[in-house]
Formats: C-alpha cells, sequence, structure tokens
C-alpha cells in the first residue's frame, strides 16, 4: 500500500475501524453509501483519497463486511428505488431490531452454568472461538459465567483436520471439495459436495451433504477425508431444514439395523467394555451383540482386542476383522529390514 | 476474585476484539458505575484489557452530521472516576445500547454443546435443555448453522461418581489395567473429564499416591463410601492431557500414515508431532508420506491394540520386543477363527 500522500495516516487498529463501522451502521437510518462510509468513518477515512483510486480501500471494505457478518451483525444492503443496479448508490445499514439480542432473553444461574460448561466442550478448533464469543455477549447481559462446574470436564473432539474448514463452509454455504478414500476403494477419489449438517455420531464426525457428482445427498466420514477440504467461490441455495437431526436419525436407524454377535472371554477389557455400550445385548454363554453403523470402523475395534474377542457374525465383518488381524502379523514379522539404511 | 495476568484471556484476533468492545459496552451502560477489577473478573480479562477498551470506547462514535466526529458524536465517560478512582461511568452514549445477538455459527456451538451435556446425570430435565436450545436459536441473527451431537447413555457410574464428588467421600472399585490385570482402588475423587464419547475420571489413587486416570467403561464393582476424601488436593493440577509420560516409560519407533495421526485417541497426546520424520522408502510396509515417530508408552499393551486395530495405518518399528507383542496378539486372535 504505497502512499503518496505528504502526511501519511496515522494508523489506526484494524478493531477500531470495525468498532468504529458498526457504530455509523447502526446510527443511520437511511443507510450510507459506500463513499461515504469510506470518506468519513474512522479508519477509512484516513487512507480514502477524495481525487484518486480507493480500490485497496474499498477491498478493505468488502472483508470487513465479511468479518462483522461473521459475527452475527447483520449488515444489510438496501438499493434505492429509481436506481436499479448501481453498485454505487448501494445503502448500506445495520438495522437495530435485527442486531440486538431480543429483550425477553435472559439466562438464570442454572442456564448459565450450562451453557458455560457447554462452551467449555469446545476446547479445541474453531468452535472453541465461537463459544467464547458466545461467552462474551453471554456476560454482556449479565450472565456470570466465571464460576467453574467443579467436577466436570468435558471435551467434544474435533480432532479430524476436516471439521473446521468443513464447519465455515458449512456456515458460508459454500461448495467444497475433497480426497475421499471409501473403503473397500484403492484410492481417494476428490468429492464436490454442498454440505447441509456436520453431526457427530458415536464419537465420530460426519458430514451430510449433497454429493455433487451423483446430484445426491450422502454421509462422509471425517477420518476418511485423506487431503485438503477446498472451499470454493461457489455458493448453493439451502432451504430451511433440520438437516443434522435427520441426518442423526438416519445413522441411529443404519445403527438399528446392523447387528454383530460376538462371543467375548469374560474377566477381559473385551467382555468389561462391549457388554456395557449402549445397545449391547448379552446373549448365551459369553456372547454379546453389538449395533454398529460402520462395519469397517467396528471392525478396526474388534481386531484392537485381539484374542478377547471372537466374531461370529455376519460374515463380512468377520472378514473384515481377519483381514486386519493378518495384516498386523505381516506387518510385524520378521523383524525389521533396512533399520541401518 | 480478580483475575488477572495466566487467567485473562488475551484475544488475538480483531474479530474477537470487535465482539469484546460490542459487549462491553451495554454492560457497562447497564451497571452505570462499575469498578475496573469487577468489569475484568466478569469478563474474564486483564483488568489492563478492560483500561484500553474503555479508552477506546471514550473517543470512539459515529461520523455525525459534520462527518467530523464532533465532541457529541462520542462517547464519553467520567474521567475522575476513571483516572482517580479506577471506575467507569458512560455519561455519553452513542449508536450502541443493546447486546448483540449471536451468530448462527456461536449459537450452533453451543447448541451442540448441550446436546452432548445431555448425557450428564445432572439434575436437570430435558425441558430445560429444550427451552435454552429454543432461547439460543431466538437470539441468533440467523438461523444456527446444522451441527449436531447424538446424546449417548452415559455409563450408570457417572451418577454414583458425580455424587461421591459432590458429597466429598473416596470411591472404592476393581479396574482392570489395558495389561490385563484386575486391581481393586481405593480413590478420592477429583475430576470427570470426557472425550467424545468416552469417560474418564481423574482421581487421586491411595495406594499409588498419585493422580491417575481411570476409563469408566473399566471400572466394576463400584462402591461409594462413606468415608470423607483424605484431602482437598488443591495443589494438585489437571491439565487438559488425560495421560502423562514417566521416566520409565517404554520408547516405541512407529511409522504411520499422518493422515491417521486423529485415530490414535489418547496416545496422540504422547506424540511430539514435531518430531516426526518422513519415513525410509525402503522400510518394512513403508507407502507414500508415512511419518516415522517415537512415542512415550506405559508399557506395550494399550499401543498393541491399537496397532492391531489399523495395522495398514500405524505399524511399530522399533523396539523388536514391541513387534513381537503385536505378533503374538493377531496370531493368537487369529488362531480362534482357523
Amino acid at each position: 500500500m504505497v502512499s503518496s500522500q505528504k502526511n501519511p495516516p496515522a494508523p489506526v487498529a484494524v478493531e477500531e475501524r470495525l468498532f468504529s463501522l458498526v457504530l455509523a451502521l447502526l446510527a443511520t437510518d437511511a443507510g450510507l453509501t459506500k463513499n461515504e462510509i469510506l470518506s468519513t468513518v474512522q479508519g477509512y477515512r484516513q487512507r480514502y483519497d477524495p481525487a484518486g483510486d480507493n480500490t485497496s480501500l474499498e477491498r478493505q471494505f468488502e472483508r470487513d463486511k465479511d468479518d462483522i457478518r461473521e459475527l452475527g451483525v447483520p449488515l444489510e444492503t438496501t438499493e434505492p428505488p429509481g436506481e436499479p443496479g448501481n453498485n454505487q448508490s448501494l445503502r448500506y445499514r445495520i438495522p437495530r431490531a435485527a442486531y440486538e439480542l431480543p429483550a425477553d432473553i435472559s439466562f438464570s444461574d442454572a442456564e448459565t452454568t450450562l451453557l458455560n460448561l457447554a462452551a467449555m466442550a469446545w476446547r479445541e478448533g474453531s468452535l472453541s472461538r465461537e463459544s467464547q464469543r458466545a461467552l462474551l455477549k453471554l456476560r454482556s447481559i449479565g450472565g456470570d459465567t466465571s464460576e467453574p462446574v467443579l467436577g466436570y470436564a468435558p471435551r467434544i473432539r474435533t480432532r479430524d483436520a476436516a471439521f473446521d474448514p468443513l464447519s465455515d463452509a458449512l456456515s458460508r454455504r459454500l461448495i467444497v471439495s475433497f480426497p475421499y478414500l471409501k473403503p473397500g476403494d484403492a484410492a481417494a477419489r476428490l468429492r464436490t459436495v454442498s454440505p447441509l449438517a456436520l453431526v457427530q455420531h458415536q464419537g465420530r464426525w460426519h458430514l451430510k451433504g449433497i454429493d455433487n457428482g451423483v446430484g445426491e445427498p450422502r454421509t462422509f466420514l471425517l477420518s476418511r477425508i485423506t487431503g485438503p477440504v477446498k472451499l470454493s467461490r461457489q455458493g448453493f441455495e439451502l432451504a430451511p431444514g433440520t438437516y443434522a437431526s435427520s441426518a442423526l436419525e438416519e445413522l441411529d436407524e443404519i445403527w438399528e439395523s446392523n447387528l454383530a454377535e460376538l462371543e467375548v472371554r469374560p474377566g477381559t477389557d473385551a467382555a468389561v467394555r462391549l457388554s456395557r455400550r449402549r445397545g449391547a445385548e448379552p446373549g448365551d454363554g459369553d456372547r454379546v451383540r453389538l449395533h454398529f453403523t460402520d462395519v469397517n470402523l467396528l471392525a478396526d475395534e474388534l481386531a484392537g482386542f485381539g484374542p478377547e474377542v471372537r466374531v461370529l457374525g455376519p460374515a463380512h465383518l468377520v472378514d473384515a476383522v481377519v483381514t486386519r488381524l493378518r495384516a498386523a502379523v505381516r506387518m510385524h514379522s520378521p523383524a525389521p529390514e533396512g533399520e541401518a539404511g | 476474585m480478580a483475575r488477572t495476568g495466566d487467567d485473562a484471556q488475551q484475544f488475538s484476533y480483531a474479530q474477537d476484539k470487535l465482539t469484546f468492545l460490542l459487549t462491553l459496552v451495554p454492560y457497562l451502560i447497564d451497571h452505570g458505575r462499575v469498578s475496573v477489577a469487577t468489569a475484568a473478573a466478569h469478563f474474564q480479562v486483564s483488568e489492563k484489557q478492560i483500561r484500553d477498551a474503555v479508552s477506546l470506547i471514550a473517543v470512539s462514535g459515529v461520523p455525525g452530521e459534520t462527518t467530523q466526529y464532533q465532541h457529541g458524536d462520542l462517547f464519553d465517560i467520567s474521567w475522575d472516576d476513571f483516572d482517580e478512582r479506577d471506575e467507569i461511568v458512560i455519561t455519553h452514549m452513542v449508536a450502541l445500547d443493546d447486546s448483540p445477538r449471536f451468530s448462527a455459527r456461536e449459537a450452533a456451538a453451543l447448541i451442540a454443546g448441550l446436546q452432548y451435556l445431555q448425557s450428564l446425570p445432572e439434575n436437570v430435565d430435558s425441558g430445560v435443555y429444550s427451552s435454552l436450545m429454543d432461547k439460543l436459536a431466538r437470539g441468533a441473527s440467523e438461523s444456527p448453522s446444522q451441527v449436531a451431537i447424538a446424546s449417548t447413555d452415559a455409563t450408570g457410574a457417572l451418577t454414583e461418581l458425580r455424587a461421591a464428588l459432590e458429597r466429598g467421600v473416596q470411591l472404592e472399585f476393581d479396574y482392570l489395567s489395558s495389561r490385563g490385570s484386575q486391581e481393586h482402588r481405593r480413590v478420592d475423587p477429583l475430576r470427570i473429564d470426557s472425550d467424545n464419547e468416552d469417560w474418564y475420571l481423574r482421581a487421586w489413587d491411595h495406594r499409588r499416591e498419585a493422580v491417575r486416570t481411570f476409563r469408566l467403561d473399566r471400572m466394576t464393582s463400584l462402591e461409594v463410601t462413606d468415608e470423607p476424601v483424605t484431602g482437598a488436593h488443591d495443589d494438585v493440577v489437571l491439565g487438559d492431557r488425560l495421560f502423562q509420560g514417566a521416566a520409565d516409560d517404554l520408547v516405541v519407533t512407529i511409522e504411520l500414515d499422518p493422515s491417521a495421526l486423529s485415530l490414535l485417541g489418547e496416545f496422540v497426546s504422547n506424540l511430539d508431532t514435531r518430531a516426526l520424520q518422513p519415513a525410509q522408502s525402503d522400510a518394512p510396509g513403508a507407502g507414500a508420506g508415512r511419518v516415522r515417530a517415537r512415542i512415550r508408552v506405559a508399557h506395550i499393551h494399550g499401543l498393541k491394540r491399537v496397532v492391531t486395530a489399523m495395522p495398514s495405518a500405524v505399524t511399530v518399528i522399533d523396539p523388536p520386543e514391541a513387534r513381537a507383542a503385536v505378533v503374538e496378539w493377531a496370531s493368537a486372535a487369529l488362531a480362534q477363527y482357523e
């Protein structure tokens, strides 16, 4: 940003510029044009050149608009009647009623405690920042969120690298693409998806979205996304709906319909843990029946229990477990070669 | 109870700093007069952050009719109170007096967090959760993003642990270690931790005279005693890491697919990701992009389970005894099918 002005403008902190922008747009009923904003609002006006080119300042304004909208600030654009399509005459404002938290919304101490705990559960990933901001807003209306909830440290994990970019794309309604390795396929294939919902089921994050390659909804396991998630600039229309809860219902239906029959060795880790799992049904003797959503995920887990568990069925689960056990033996015997090299 | 220094949250992003300003102003207006210390404690920030924010608010405002930010277009505070008594009194306000709505993602994060907490055995009826979620959705500027977490039936032991924690009494239970040995434990419960669907108890183990982490689904014959805990254990700092390495740990070299890192679960906390080395191409089973890492484990038994579960993603390279343990474990399992 080369400035040819004689007196270089004193730098204005980013938050001061954003704060001034919000104040100016809240104060106006009729709205301000872009030119009025750039020439008068603190943080822009210092860099505004009335005679020259303000392209970089305009780009700054575009980014700032995105930034404050992301915070939940409703920034409205209106087109004055009689001048359709004229970009320069667009007016910007923040309608007070849509900005302010409705006056009837307040939170009791018990509710505030729960919200504090809910925010605490997001200790990693981008949603931790979102929850911290939500807590600031709670404190703004007086909620005392400083009281620690004794005894609990809940944590929602978002270990999958794909979680942050996908949750970003979800809220911005942008089409994404990512390499996805379907079990049984030799290599990952690039998928282009319009994200509908992110849900956690059985401790695993799933993306529900329209797979644009087939034009149909699909569910993707985040742990099978093998490379970077790329956000396109292309948005898509999303009718309001309960995509997340229906995605969970679908997963529950699949879970309900799949049943594994196991034999567990008494007194072992497998016996103690598997028989206490949600929906586990004790069978004859040492048998346990378990519901599952994904045969490969369950096979991973059961293979890990080694000789503590024997899978009786279904056959494709037995095969999947045996494949893993054989691979484990093959990869670890005999002694490693090439250590010296 | 002023929080200063380490306790204070710092805002690294301009968006978070802006949110702080937009939420501080309505709080200050509501309170009429409030000390810097009180405001800092309420917002869990340092007193300096409050002073800096107030100094900025006091010179901020709207361009106004003259577009020159005249005196009446700006916020004003009582400078005497601020400078001499460290108290904040807003004497003139512009444009902003109410708290902002939640963003779609903020509301979604809290709603999903509440869904997760619904498995906790608190004396909270489900009506409280649904009314809270409804309020968050109404308080958002757009409908909340579609993020949801399936509620799980947390294990029944949670209720008893919670009761023991509340009453401050000792717990007894049988615990199956990942070595496969069953031991009776007597502990002072400290905190219940969770990691997605897995629940853990952090407790002071009487026999070991140290803090230990127990998986809830490995506990049996749980008994809440009437004996009070042996101490407040105020000196115990519970970090976020569930498992800490120890000096006598076994150091194991593993080779893994970086995309499998997230599958390693509790072992990941022991893994120094800075120490990852590209795998040698002639190493057994090496695939493109695999990396080598040295991790510390208390014993091979936990690791052999992880490796047997995902042999195509993780391989033990060294020491030979660790490789042999995996082979023995997997072979014993295979024998059941032959």
